[in-house]
Order: structure tokens, then sequence, then C-alpha cells
């Protein structure tokens, strides 16, 4: 198996006025492709920073980050910007839909920055939003659907550039139990039928039974 | 056109601000059109009054201009009728005439008073058109219905002279040997020239009758009325090479009253825009900037899906130029309506600063004056955008997203 991922020493140091912070501290880690990976731990054990180094949202201080074999570290900002836009997708707590889009828009939105054709970009997004059981949505905006169903929109929205990792930030967070096992079996589904590579932060122990893996993380380390 | 598209959604998510915004945008805008098309209308009626009144063109003896006449006509023009010849042939000049400028008293028998007349020829108020305003009787003309010589004389002189249309009076000036001549008139109209002072002082006789008091055949000068005001300077080049032992003078040169409005009101109108684009200017920082701080967390999520910042600064862009085209529309409407509502009604102005009439007010719709001021507007409100939306677009991602 190759791996997606492959973060070699990673640290990161937080400095808040007179106090330093190990957010992560020599982190390695390596991400099989199509797998779901949970990152679990408690608040401030550096979940949230590992995601955002591997989103390439944040730069590790130390360290190498890989992604498909490539140095990431040596990429400038509109360089990350670009390697966001076609190989990485997320998945936010919150959702974070665009409120004025409707279903169909939020998740071509990813497609109109790769520039893709018109036929193309609704091939794609039919395919996805059909893949996470939304076609008869696709019009509706997102405060006309439920917290499932607006996750559902995210993760379809992640999954349409066909990237190579996607990141989701507590997912299930702000659903109820048996809406958080739907999204995290699709998630799980997606990365039996080889579709995506999943990296999963979460507090939630039931979610990580589903998961392939679980990477547990205190005070910045992987233990 | 999807850009477009969702820039539309982003406009009308809050639509009441966005509304308060286009109505800022609209009235200021509108202020601007009306205020820059009055002043241009008040330009160009100035504009238009001086043309008329001495010519476009006022041709002169070499030094009539920059020195001091010793005597009587000393730097007049003999021959003037060549003057008309030798540009009988340019299509865009209207006329060609003759004045004679000179000075004395004028009596009607109990009262007597100090004058500064012009000797004219009756076709002058055919090409001075509206421009003289006849109060009383009618305008001098070719066949003079008198026995003596008619005049035209100001309101304010026939007051003091308690003259009217009919009255016999006698004008009495040097000649150009230095000699004393007197001649009889009768008045056949009254006019006003919208200044007192001058209104006290100044009258029209024909031509004839001037040069027989001052005995000569000589003018001071000869105006040339053009067919287009705009010519003037083409017709500058023209004339002082078909004619170069003559001085030229534009109309511009001796419209001190012209120049001295056009100085005032462009510093007025000019300080009035600035104040105005800056209140557009808030006003689209105020709304963009809110609008930020509304969708931060939204910015940040777009720019982790690989938004790059332009893109994001580009997407505000296009929203404050639908609101600024969405304003400009309406700003366009109100102030051509309000164009065509003051030359309906006939509204009047109060007589200017020492003037002793008013004016119509008029209000120009220049499409120069409506192409720049509507392009203001949109740099101003793109400017303004591109101000606050590039900050936001480039705070980290991180800090984005966590915004509450």
């Amino acid at each position: 198996m190759t791996n997606t991922v492959q973060l070699r020493n990673i640290s990161k140091k937080f400095v808040s006025g007179t106090t330093t912070i190990d957010a992560l501290a020599d982190v390695n880690l390596d991400i099989e492709k199509n797998t779901l990976v949970a990152l679990q731990g408690i608040s401030g054990s550096g979940k949230s920073t590992l995601l955002n180094i591997c989103g390439l949202l944040d730069h590790a201080d130390s360290g190498f980050y890989y992604l498909d074999g490539m140095n990431v570290n040596e990429l400038s900002s509109y360089e990350c910007t670009e390697l966001r836009r076609t190989a990485i997708g997320f998945v936010f707590q919150s959702f974070n839909l665009v409120p004025v889009m409707n279903v169909y828009e939020n998740v071509e939105y990813p497609l109109l920055l790769t520039k893709e054709s018109r036929t193309k970009r609704k091939e794609q997004v039919n395919s996805v939003i059909e893949r996470v059981g939304l076609e008869k949505y696709l019009k509706y905006r997102p405060d006309q659907l439920s917290g499932g169903q607006r996750q559902r929109v995210a993760i379809a929205r992640a999954l349409v550039k066909q990237p190579q990792i996607i990141i989701a930030d507590e997912p299930t967070a702000n659903l109820d139990s048996e809406t958080a096992q739907q999204i995290i079996k699709l998630l799980q589904s997606l990365t039996k039928e080889r579709l995506a590579t999943i990296l999963i932060a979460t507090h939630d122990d039931i979610i990580t039974h589903y998961c392939d893996r679980i990477v547990r993380l205190k005070d910045g380390v992987i233990k | 056109m999807k850009w477009l598209k969702f820039a539309l959604y982003n406009v009308f998510r809050n639509r009441r601000r966005a509304l308060t915004t286009i109505l800022i945008l609209s009235v200021g805008t509108s202020g601007i059109l009306i205020g820059g098309g009055f002043a241009d209308f008040t330009y160009e009626s100035l504009r238009e009054m001086a043309a008329r009144d001495n010519g476009h063109l006022i041709l002169a003896h070499q030094h009539y201009f920059d020195r001091q006449e010793s005597s009587t006509l000393e730097f007049g023009l003999k021959n003037y009728q060549n003057i008309s010849d030798e540009l009988a042939d340019q299509p865009g000049i209207r006329a060609v005439l003759p004045k004679l400028a000179f000075s004395g008293l004028i009596s009607n028998g109990d009262q007597t008073t100090v004058f500064v007349g012009q000797g004219v020829n009756p076709e002058e108020f055919r090409v001075k058109g509206p421009f003289l305003n006849v109060t009383q009787g009618s305008v001098l003309s070719k066949v003079n219905k008198h026995r003596d010589p008619a005049v035209m004389i100001g309101d304010g002189l026939a007051r003091i002279l308690n003259a009217q249309v009919g009255s016999n009076l006698t004008l009495l000036s040097t000649t150009v040997e230095g000699s004393l001549n007197a001649i009889d008139v009768v008045v056949d109209g009254v006019f006003t020239t919208g200044v007192s002072e001058v209104d006290e002082r100044i009258l029209m006789v024909e031509l004839n009758a001037a040069q027989s008091l001052l005995l000569t055949d000589k003018v001071s000068t000869v105006s040339v009325y053009l067919r287009n005001t705009i010519e003037t300077e083409q017709f500058k080049s023209i004339v002082s090479s078909k004619l170069p032992q003559l001085a030229i003078q534009t109309w511009l040169d001796q419209a001190y009253y012209y120049r001295s409005v056009k100085g005032i009101y462009n510093r007025i109108f000019g300080i009035l825009g600035i104040i105005i684009l800056l209140m557009v200017f808030f006003a689209v920082v105020n709304t963009v900037s809110m609008t930020i701080v509304e969708r931060t967390r939204e910015i940040g999520t777009l720019r982790a899906m690989g938004t790059h910042r332009y893109e994001i600064v580009r997407n505000f862009l296009l929203e404050s130029s639908i609101i600024a085209v969405a304003s400009l529309i309406p700003a366009v409407v109100i102030s051509v309506a309000t164009s065509i509502f003051c030359s309906l009604a006939e509204i009047q102005m109060p007589p200017p600063p020492a003037r002793s009439q008013g004016y119509p007010l008029g209000i120009n719709i220049d499409p120069v004056l409506y192409s720049v001021v509507c392009l203001a507007v949109l740099l101003t409100c793109i400017a303004a955008t591109w101000f606050i939306s590039r900050r936001a677009a480039g705070t980290p991602i991180i800090k984005a997203l966590t915004h509450v």
C-alpha cells in the first residue's frame, strides 16, 4: 500500500505572551491511501494543529510533510492554495456551506476553481450528489436541509474534485448520534470504495469503531 | 457568469443593507449630476452671453488692447468693411459687425448724467438673440421711424432721466478732433444687462449716429460672431492669418464675469463632488466591512477549498460593482427627470451677487459629465471594496475559520 500522507518529525509551537506551548512535538505519521484514520485526543492535544498542517492551512515549525510523495514544506503560499484546490478536501464541524448557494452550487464550487468544463462539472457534481443520496435536493439551500443532509453536502463538496485526502474536523459533533453514525458510515464506505483517504478528528469513541486506524494524541505527541 | 451569479446572490443576502447602500449611492450620485448639470448650464449661459455681447472674436487696431488712447479713436479702425469682405468666405462665421465705443453726457433737458455708449449695427440684435433683455420698446432696426436717430438705454439710465420709449434725449461727446458735439436722439427701447451699475450708464445707438456724433468714419472694434462657440480658437488662428495687422481677443479674454463665476463654481462643486465621493467611499467601506465580518468564516472556508486571495477580492469587487451599477441607474434617471422638470417648470433663480436680475434654473444633461461621474462613482466603490476586502482575504485561514 502507498502512503498518501507522510509526516516526519513534525513540531509546532505556539507562543502566548511569555508562555510557549508545544502543540506538536516530533510527530511521525503515515496514512495509507483509501483508509479512514481517526485522530483522537482531548482538547488541546494537538488534533486540530495536526489537521491544519495536513490540510496545508498551517506550516510546521520543523519536520517534513509529504503529500503523495511531494514535499510540501517548500511550497509557497500560492502553491499551497493551488494544492488545496486540487488535492485536499475539507469537511467542517459546522458544515461551512455557502448559505446563498443551493446544494448543486455548493458542490460545484471546487470545480469552478479548477476551471472544469460545464459538462464535466455537471457530470461529476451529479455523480457525487447521487453518491451521498441528495439527488432530490439539488435546488435546496443549506437552511432548508437537516444537519445530516448539510454534512452530506459538505462531504460531496470535499469529494467532488477527487482529492488525495479529505480532512474532516469533528464532522459529527453537531449531529445527533443516529445521524452521526450515518455520516461516519458514509465516510467509511467512501474509503472502502477506494474513493478517498480520510483523516478525521473526533472525540467520539463510537466514531472510531468505523475507522481503519486510530491515532491517539496527547500533549502534541502520538501515543 | 457563475461568479456574477454568486455575486448577485451575495448582494441580496442582506437586502435592507444593500438597498440602503444603493439609496445612499443614488442620492449622492444624483447630487453630483444635478450640481454638475447646473454648473454646466451656468457656464454655457454665461459663455453664450459673453460671446453674444462682444462677439466671439474682437478685432482691433494692434495697440487697442494694450495702450491707452490719447485722443478719441486714436486706435480706431478705418475701412472696416474690408475686414467683413476678407472674412466673407468663412461658413463658420455668422456675422462680422463693427462697434464704436464712446462716452459723454446724456440729457433730457432738465437732468444730465454720464453715459457709456456703443454705436452698433442693428444687425447685432439679431445675433444677440435672447441674450439682450429688452424691458420696454424694441431693439434698433435698420429702418428708423423717427426723425432723429434711435437709441436704446439701460433701465437705470431711463429711471435717472425719467425717460421712456419715445422720449427725446441729447447726447454730448468729444469728437475725434477734440471739440464737443451733440445730437438729439429718440428712445426706441429700454434694456437691462442685469448689472444695475451698468444699467445706469449704458446706451446703444446706431453706428452712423455715433460716428456723426464723433465726426469720424472709424470704429473701435469689429466683432466676429461664430456659429459655434467651441470653434473660437480655430477661427482666431484663421482670422489672425488673414488679418495679421490686427490685434485679436476672444470672448474669453473679455469675459471677466464668466471666468470668476466659473472659478467659484468649480471650487464649490468640486469640493461638493469630493465630499459626496468620500460619502460613497465610506458607505461602501461600511457595507463591505459589515459583510466581511459576517462572512469571515465563509471566506476562510473558500480559502481552505483553494480560492486564492485575489479571487476572494474579485468576488467582493463584483458585488460592489453590482451595487454601483444598481445605484447609478436610478441616479441617472433621477438626474434626467430633475433636469426635464426644471426646464418645464421654468423655475427662476434669485439674482447672483452684483446682479439685479435672476435667471432661469437650468440643469444640463451632458453625456460627458454623466460618463465621468458614473465612472468616478464606480471606481470609488471598487477602491473602497479593494481597500477593505484585500485585508479580509489576507486573514489567516485558521483565524477566519474560527471567527465567531
